[in-house]
């Protein structure tokens, strides 16, 4: 299809979407021509709404998406190949379908946002101004959250909390272990990405260790949290697939998380000092820089956002999604992030286009492999009520489910995968 | 029957809105091949859609995924999620 085939079967699809005789563009898109999206960053998010806005809008909205990096790792099941379930390939997509589907991808880092002049700054200084602008950056480490660990102490103790090189150090050490050495995990406080990803991860470890044989390791979770995300099932499914192996400390046991020493691979807490040979620390997190940097985040180092479409309480030009954003009662992961990015996209084509606006509708579903063919889910629909994202009805699994549900819980999670990043990423 | 009495209804479906609601199916059913959990849902009846959907609503069938999406479906939007399905195609 040539670009005056589509463009014009843009305006004439537009055209079927508005009364006949009013504009279909707002008045920032008649000053420029088509009117122009522009998305900061490439993953659930992000790939999502440029997708969909391309998509729904048949070609009447420009779409940028701006993303340094030419192929994508999902943070999103790296737990399962950390297990040994799946390789790092597997969890690895390209931007051509994105491209296919009518998106300008541009892989460069965007430096800033000039939201006076309305533009996004490159990392090469190229500047790509916007009507509106999405934000999907994600999290950022922080790295000062524990006493000792630093950017470069992570290469010694990783915290794997971001996918890629990260991950595969993570699982290097991991597989370099013997048997009797020990794992240690500081387990990150709220909120932070992936609620169940620490505990689904450990129980990742003890699978590894159980494979190999080892009847002397053991994993000490050190947590700053009195409770965790599917603690019932976890705690149960660790007493019968790995009993006495990992040892979940919360604040009252430890007495307090000290810090930890690259140097001398240790970690300190108020009443025990460890020096395990893996250890792998999960820090706190807030919004991806450019984010934090632009404005759009408050105290809680995160994005405050409308609950009913997205959009910045603070720039009315700017929506943010995924795990950068507060989404009130969501949790911070990918399926998220991918429901937040069509309200927003919705949202930003009706406000571009004049198309219909419908009312916020949003789910979350977690699945957990806590061993072979024994995946634990959580879930829920959430819904704008009183300005916040709430839950309006949630689900579980519970202790002592027959081992044929986890299992289909397992291939409908492996299912999922393919459905999520299909629809993410073509 | 029951189906001959779902055409008049359907006819005055919400084919746009079902579109909007469609995206939250297509997260998991977008990619679905014939052995997989999650079935594929584009181009099939629109009644069925609308009995199975309203199934999940009731908990006669049994996954808590779809109880939950079901849950808050009205019966308007059922119909036009079905109206939606029955004629679209799966994606590329």
């Amino acid at each position: 299809m040539t670009n005056i085939t589509r463009r014009h079967f843009g305006i004439m699809a537009g055209a079927s979407l508005s009364t006949l005789g009013l504009p279909i563009l707002s008045a920032p898109a008649l000053a420029q021509g088509k009117p122009r999206v522009v998305i900061i960053g490439g993953g659930p998010g992000g790939a999502t709404a440029a997708r969909y806005i391309a998509k729904e809008s048949n070609g009447a909205i420009d779409v940028t998406l701006i993303e340094p990096l030419k192929t994508f790792t999902t943070c999103f099941f790296s737990n399962l190949y950390v297990g040994g379930f799946r390789d790092y390939k597997s969890l690895t997509h390209n931007y051509d379908k994105v491209r296919k589907g009518g998106v300008k991808v541009v892989h460069s880092m965007a430096a800033s946002i000039d939201r006076d002049k309305k533009q996004v700054v490159l990392a090469g200084g190229g500047k790509v101004p916007y009507d509106r602008l999405l934000v999907a950056p994600g999290i950022d480490i922080r790295f000062d959250s524990v006493p000792g660990y630093s950017e470069k102490a992570a290469e010694v103790m990783p915290h794997a909390w971001k996918p890629g090189a990260q991950t595969q150090l993570l699982v290097r050490k991991l597989n370099a272990l013997k048997d009797g050495d020990q794992i240690v995990m500081i387990a990150p406080p709220n909120p932070y990405r992936c609620p169940p990803g620490p505990y689904e991860r450990v129980s990742m470890f003890a699978h590894v260790l159980k494979k190999k044989g080892f009847k002397k390791s053991r994993i000490v979770i050190l947590d700053p949290k009195p409770t965790f995300s599917k603690q019932a099932v976890f705690s149960e499914g660790w007493e019968k697939h790995y009993p006495g192996i990992i040892e979940w400390q919360d604040p009252k046991i430890h007495g307090g998380i000290k810090g930890v020493d690259a140097k001398t691979g240790e970690v300190k807490t108020d009443f025990t000092n460890y020096k395990p040979a893996l250890v792998n620390v999960i820090p706190a997190q807030h919004a991806g820089k450019i984010a934090r940097d632009a404005g759009l985040t408050n105290q809680t180092g995160y994005c405050p956002i409308d609950a009913a479409s997205m959009k910045s309480t603070v720039d009315p030009n700017i929506f943010i999604v995924g795990d950068a954003s507060i989404a009130g009662e969501m949790p911070k992961s990918a399926f998220s992030a991918n429901s937040q990015a069509k309200v927003a996209a919705m949202v930003i084509r009706a406000e571009l286009t004049k198309s219909r606006a419908f009312p916020a509708r949003y789910s979350n579903t977690c699945w957990s492999l806590i061993a072979p063919d024994d995946d634990v889910k959580v879930g829920a629909s959430y819904e704008p009520v009183d300005g916040a994202i709430k839950a309006s009805s949630t689900f579980v699994s519970q202790r002592n489910e027959s081992a044929d549900l986890r299992k289909q819980n397992y291939k409908e999670s492996v299912d999922w995968y393919k459905g999520i990043t299909a629809d993410i990423f073509g | 029957m029951a189906l001959g009495l779902l055409a008049p209804v359907a006819q005055s479906a919400d084919v746009e809105y079902g579109r909007y609601l469609s995206s939250e199916c297509t997260t998991c059913h977008g990619a679905s091949k014939a052995d997989s959990t999650i079935p594929n849902i584009h181009g099939l009846g629109e009644s069925h859609i609308a009995e199975v959907i309203k199934a999940y609503r009731t908990k006669a069938l049994p996954n808590p995924v779809m109880q939950t999406i079901a849950a808050r479906l009205g019966d308007d939007e059922i119909a036009a999620l079905a109206a939606y399905f029955a004629t679209a195609k799966r994606p590329k």
